[in-house]
């Protein structure tokens, strides 16, 4: 007992006298919130990153350092030159790379480097900016404090945006690794002073393909049982006004694969639950009988499922699976599965897609 | 020590020590472990705790034998004093290279998380005193230890939460998607991540019950085996095949997945706290060696605690490349598999030479 | 007092008159010279003892020598006692008095300076003893480092005999045992050993009395002297032993079997064995109800944990894991640690040691001057230390949470030991981040897991030794399910 404590008050007066490096505190580092991508060439790309600056005194609220290079601890190391502070990426939050890069299929070699990273948190959110990264970050928003966040706090999960697939590193890496996912990714866009995230980038492999328009990437994420879907906007009318604005409360997906590699076959029932929130056209101020929300509810299936239907034709045609209906097939498929099998299960698909929709409230007036 | 102070372990004391001493960071690395059978390892550890609580059976045997004696004694006596002595050398210095492979596979792993821009040298060390002063305590301070860390360490569990949330439950289908040759692949890199409860036949003289030892060591194992299942189905759940394979401590990402408002990374709260259970660990394997180390010299000496926890910084300490160092400690646990199939071996002698050693 | 005053003038006046008086008798000189001379060995003896008062009183048996310490025994006291009786009814005084067989000078000297009075009879050749001992006592009064809102309000004095009395008042039983002991080579202090027959565990009892009587220190001021001698372990920051100065926390723990030693001249009493896990409960809790008592329970007990650990939290956030704290309390302690020129270690380490001088100079201060001093130290200190950039703003805040935290449990001596701990913390914490944080934590834990009070297991209840004792735990359970003995107390089945 007498010795273990003397030892002990030994090795903690010894750690004093040991030589190690000093530890830099808190104020001295730099913490990356922001990193953005940008394509040059096969080899050489742009990194720019984005500290957020606390001083009161300075006059930007951002720091910002591009460098050109073609790894990014090297980057890292050249922005350290420049700074006044140790750059550290312990608190990273968002990643941009732009679509240029994306396109060329060098996304995942980055990602899992920052995968790897320990440092780097698992929840630092993917984005894919149309034009330019580095322009995204540079770019003046008056009336937001700080770029970081702003940034930061558009690609949270919120129910407005519900089709964001709000794709994090560890997802990317999931849906890259996967044998029967192909990634998607959300993309941002400067317009007048703002940011808006429109489409959704879809993936084959490591390259991108396609953008996705958002109510489009909201099926995907409905299919793939997301509960809290956003209000959908419908417009049933063929020639006539018939629009209507569904405030989803529940959603489920079932799906059942007839288990053939064959000739593949899945049936996908979707049930919705909403609020009638807002309508305009035709059946307007006769909606409170119930055989008329009964007529409504069959329009809203027949028309979400013809929807659900082209979207899932066009999916059909790339071969590829951001929603992972291939995993019906792999979960009783005995032996190794790999990404081919994905692809040709996707090619040969047939899909009977069923919607049905059930509106248990119109609001409080009668 | 008189006959009556020997008995110190009561119930709770062995489930835990059981339970505790199998839980170090094999259960971290458990999943990738298994990574050869991919998705379909969900079930690996059903297995494993069937295998263990076979293998169990001839060790509480064995030992309830000779009640008063652990396995150095029983070794002696079996297989006579000179034969028995060298096999207890071999055991003594295999817990040795053990318990430094368990820390330094700990400590690498802080290293590489938690303190990265610092050497580990001291930190061993800290850990190596705690260690002598956890065994100081003797054996019923390591099993209280266990308990609490036990009870301090179950509520991390919750933190598998959002792997749950995010992971898809389809991926354990179909269940046996293996061939046999994956399978024994994956039982020999596996199974070590439930290596521990063979301690049973050191600290067996001290266990109160002895008759019902048996039925609670093996509550022990099965806690250990369902924390370990839970592990491997969560990771499986939220892993591709691919992740499973390269993330070789997939519950420390399976932490980094969750956050509360005031702390954004769990993974390290939870590394570092490992410690305790790592100590558990090694305490429990060093308190048996320092008996060994006793037995050996046919004396007791406060001393041998110190003696072996020295040897066990200078194995970690080495100054040979780390492949090699790496080698020594994947083969220290091989040789383990070796001791827990051992008592099988000596209850055979026992029947064989039970009336020659009854008389002596 | 008047009349006191009055009765002892006259009194006196008699005793002069006797003395006078014996002069003019004349006992034989043979039985004089022995006299004189036994008297002027204890006289010798009591030398310099100013204290000792020698009174020759004639009486209805011949001259009397009274010897008395004047500071041990009242005035009123020895008037009634004994020179009343003995100019008066003096056959009363052979009832009351104890007969000294052994005519040791050094005996009879011990007796006086314990404050009994000494009856000579030169006649005969008798010695009496009379117990007279009426030393001043303080009077009960209210407790003021245990107040409680709810439950009785006297506390322990500095007299034995009263506290003995405090509780025998509430536990009215045969089964109530007091054995008492002297210790102390040169104070030779009364200790009593309290405790209730036929509830308390024999083998607890046995191994307390073998300490005591091995114990050789020479003096003792109070009962935390001895409290530290005959602890398990006295090398550990932690008490093993509760230290209360309130009657009914006493005889509660009385009723579950537990040991109090009482010390003269010590307003506090121990109480052994105990666990840890008790060092966190107040009396009070019995007198509030369930709900509220497990919650304040609850709160003593976790505040124990967060005050070592919200400061050696800073340090290793600041230092060495910067990614556990969300974004923007980041941003605000990079802001605030700009201008702090120190690293984060010395900065928590400079301001916890501004506290400890605040709450010692505080504690140290006459009453009025240490209002003052809270003022100065709270505001002043504070306010101007970080406006002058010397710390950051939050952690100020986080040691003065960590400081309250510390004066949480209701006893001071845990509030110490926290303090002391939480130095151990930080610096682990400023060397290896949360890491050395949490080797810190499990020597804590294993520290406290070897820990014994009276050789048994100070973590008792949190592991448990019987499964009743989780009822009376971090939450008290409705006083209904309140009856069975705790596990520490019980004695072991034979």
């Amino acid at each position: 007992m007498k010795k273990s404590i003397i030892l002990f008050v030994l090795t903690i007066l010894l750690t004093g006298c040991s030589d190690k490096e000093l530890k830099v505190p808190l104020e001295d580092i730099g913490m990356v919130s922001t990193l953005s991508f940008d394509y040059i060439d096969e080899e050489m790309m742009k990194l720019t990153v984005a500290i957020p600056q606390f001083s009161p005194e300075a006059k930007e609220n951002t720091q910002l350092f591009s460098v050109t290079t073609d790894m990014i601890s090297k980057g890292i190391v050249e922005i350290e030159m420049q700074s006044d502070k140790k750059i550290v990426l312990n608190q990273l939050r968002v990643v941009l790379f732009n679509e240029e890069f994306a396109k060329h299929g060098r996304m995942r070699k980055l990602i899992r480097h920052l995968y790897r990273d320990s440092s780097v948190g698992n929840k630092v959110l993917i984005a894919i900016v149309k034009e330019n990264g580095e322009e995204v970050l540079k770019a003046d928003y008056p009336d937001k404090p700080n770029v970081n966040l702003y940034i930061n706090d558009l690609l949270q999960p919120s129910i407005n945006t519900a089709f964001n697939p709000n794709t994090n590193i560890h997802d990317f890496i999931y849906t890259q690794t996967s044998t029967v996912h192909d990634s998607i990714v959300p993309i941002v866009d400067k317009k007048n002073g703002i940011i808006k995230i429109e489409e959704v980038a879809v993936f084959k492999g490591k390259e991108m393909i396609e953008s996705i328009p958002h109510d489009e990437a909201l099926i995907i994420q409905a299919l793939q049982g997301r509960k809290n879907l956003a209000p959908l906007a419908l417009d049933l009318g063929d020639g006539e006004e018939d629009k209507l604005v569904l405030d989803l409360i529940s959603n489920k997906v079932k799906m059942k694969s007839n288990k053939n590699m064959e000739a593949p076959k899945l049936s996908i029932t979707l049930k919705m639950e909403g609020t009638l929130v807002d309508y305009v056209g035709y059946r307007g101020g006769e909606l409170e009988s119930l055989e008329k929300i009964t007529k409504l509810e069959e329009d809203i299936d027949k028309h979400t499922s013809k929807q659900v239907e082209e979207f899932l034709d066009k999916l059909k045609e790339l071969e590829v699976d951001p929603i992972g209906l291939a995993e019906e097939f792999r979960k009783h498929y005995h032996g190794k599965w790999d990404k081919e099998k994905t692809n040709d299960i996707i090619s040969k698909l047939q899909v009977d897609v069923k919607v049905e929709t059930s509106i248990i409230s119109t609001g409080n007036l009668k | 020590m008189s006959p009556k102070n020997l008995k110190v372990l009561g119930v709770y004391h062995v489930i835990f020590l059981v339970q505790n001493t199998m839980v170090g960071t094999g259960l971290l690395s458990a999943p990738q472990r298994l990574s050869v059978l991919g998705y379909s390892q969900v079930l690996m550890p059903i297995y494993f705790g069937i295998i263990a609580t076979i293998t169990l059976w001839p060790m509480v045997w064995i030992c309830s034998q000779y009640k008063g004696d652990n396995l150095f004694r029983i070794n002696e006596l079996l297989l006579g004093k000179w034969m028995g002595k060298g096999i207890n050398v071999l055991i003594v210095l295999h817990f040795t290279l053990l318990i430094a492979a368990i820390i330094s596979n700990y400590m690498n792993l802080i290293q590489s998380t938690a303190l990265p821009e610092q050497t580990t040298t001291v930190t061993i060390l800290l850990v190596l005193l705690l260690l002598t002063y956890i065994v100081n305590g003797g054996i019923k301070t390591i099993a209280r230890f266990c308990t609490l860390a036990f009870c301090l360490a179950i509520p991390m569990v919750y933190f598998l939460r959002w792997g749950i949330e995010k992971g898809d439950l389809s991926h354990i289908f179909p269940l046996f998607n293996f061939t046999s040759q994956e399978f024994f692949k994956a039982m020999q890199q596996g199974y070590l991540s439930i290596l521990g409860y063979e301690l049973i036949m050191f600290y067996f003289p001290y266990i109160i019950d002895q008759k019902k030892a048996f039925k609670h060591a093996m509550i022990g194992i099965w806690i250990t085996i369902s924390l370990v299942f839970i592990t491997t189905v969560v990771s499986v759940m939220y892993y591709s095949e691919w992740q499973l394979e390269h993330v070789e401590f997939s519950v420390l990402h399976l932490f980094k997945a969750g956050e509360f408002s005031f702390v954004e990374r769990i993974d390290i709260m939870g590394i570092t706290f490992w410690v305790s259970l790592i100590l558990t660990t090694a305490a429990a394997y060093l308190w048996s060696a320092r008996k060994g180390l006793d037995s050996i010299r046919s004396k007791k000496n406060k001393y041998h605690v110190y003696f072996i926890t020295a040897a066990i910084f200078g194995v970690i300490m080495l100054p040979v490349n780390r492949e090699f160092q790496q080698k020594l400690f994947d083969a220290s646990i091989y040789i383990e598999y070796i001791v827990i199939l051992w008592p099988i071996f000596l209850c055979l002698i026992h029947l064989v030479r039970k009336k020659q050693v009854k008389s002596k | 007092m008047k009349i006191g005053r009055l009765v002892r003038a006259t009194l006196s006046g008699t005793s002069q008159k006797k003395t006078t008086k014996i002069e003019h008798e004349e006992p034989t000189n043979e039985l004089k010279d022995q006299v004189t001379e036994r008297l002027e060995n204890i006289r010798k003896q009591t030398s310099e003892i100013d204290d000792i008062m020698f009174k020759k009183i004639a009486t209805d048996e011949g001259v009397v020598t009274v010897i008395y310490s004047n500071s041990l025994v009242e005035k009123m006291t020895i008037q009634t006692m004994v020179f009343i009786p003995l100019t008066n009814y003096i056959h009363q005084i052979h009832q009351v008095s104890d007969s000294i067989e052994d005519t040791d000078i050094q005996e009879i000297t011990k007796k006086v300076i314990t404050g009994q009075t000494i009856l000579f009879f030169h006649k005969t050749f008798q010695l009496l003893s009379i117990d007279t001992y009426s030393a001043p006592t303080r009077s009960i009064t209210n407790t003021e480092v245990e107040s409680t809102v709810i439950g009785p309000q006297d506390a322990f004095t500095e007299s034995l005999e009263t506290n003995i009395s405090l509780v025998k008042r509430r536990i009215k039983s045969p089964m109530l045992k007091n054995e008492t002991f002297t210790i102390g080579t040169e104070t030779d202090t009364k200790i009593s050993v309290v405790y209730m027959d036929g509830i308390v565990n024999k083998d607890n009892l046995e191994v307390l009395k073998e300490r005591i009587e091995k114990l050789d220190h020479p003096a003792y001021t109070d009962v935390t002297i001895l409290k530290q001698l005959i602890e398990d372990n006295p090398l550990s920051p932690f008490p093993q032993y509760y230290l209360t100065v309130r009657p009914d926390t006493v005889s509660g723990y009385l009723h579950d079997g537990r040991i109090v030693v009482f010390m003269e001249n010590s307003s506090a009493v121990m109480i052994c064995p105990v666990t840890f896990l008790e060092m966190f409960m107040s009396v009070e809790d019995y007198y509030n109800r369930w709900t509220t008592a497990s919650l304040l329970r609850m709160l003593r007990f976790f505040g124990f944990f967060l005050t070592i650990t919200i400061t050696p939290l800073y340090v290793s956030a600041l230092t060495f894991h910067p990614e556990i704290l969300p974004y923007e309390l980041l941003l605000n302690l990079q802001e605030s640690r700009a201008k702090v020129p120190f690293p984060p270690l010395f900065e928590v380490l400079f301001i916890e040691l501004i506290i400890e001088v605040l709450r010692e100079a505080g504690s140290r201060m006459p009453a009025k001057v240490g209002q003052t001093i809270g003022i100065v130290g709270g505001i002043v200190i504070g306010t101007a230390a970080v406006e002058a950039g010397l710390i950051s703003n939050i952690l100020v805040v986080l040691v003065a949470t960590s400081a309250l935290l510390s004066f949480l449990p209701p006893i001071f001596l845990v509030s110490n030991t926290s303090r002391f701990v939480r130095y151990i913390f930080i610096i682990s914490a400023g060397l290896f981040g949360l890491f050395g944080q949490m080797i810190a934590f499990t020597w804590l834990m294993v520290h406290l897991l070897r820990i014994d009070s009276l050789g048994k297991p100070y973590m008792s209840p949190v592991i448990p030794r019987k499964a009743t004792d989780l009822l009376n735990g971090i939450i008290r359970f409705p006083t209904k399910y309140l009856t069975k003995k705790s596990g520490i107390s019980k004695s072991p089945k034979k």
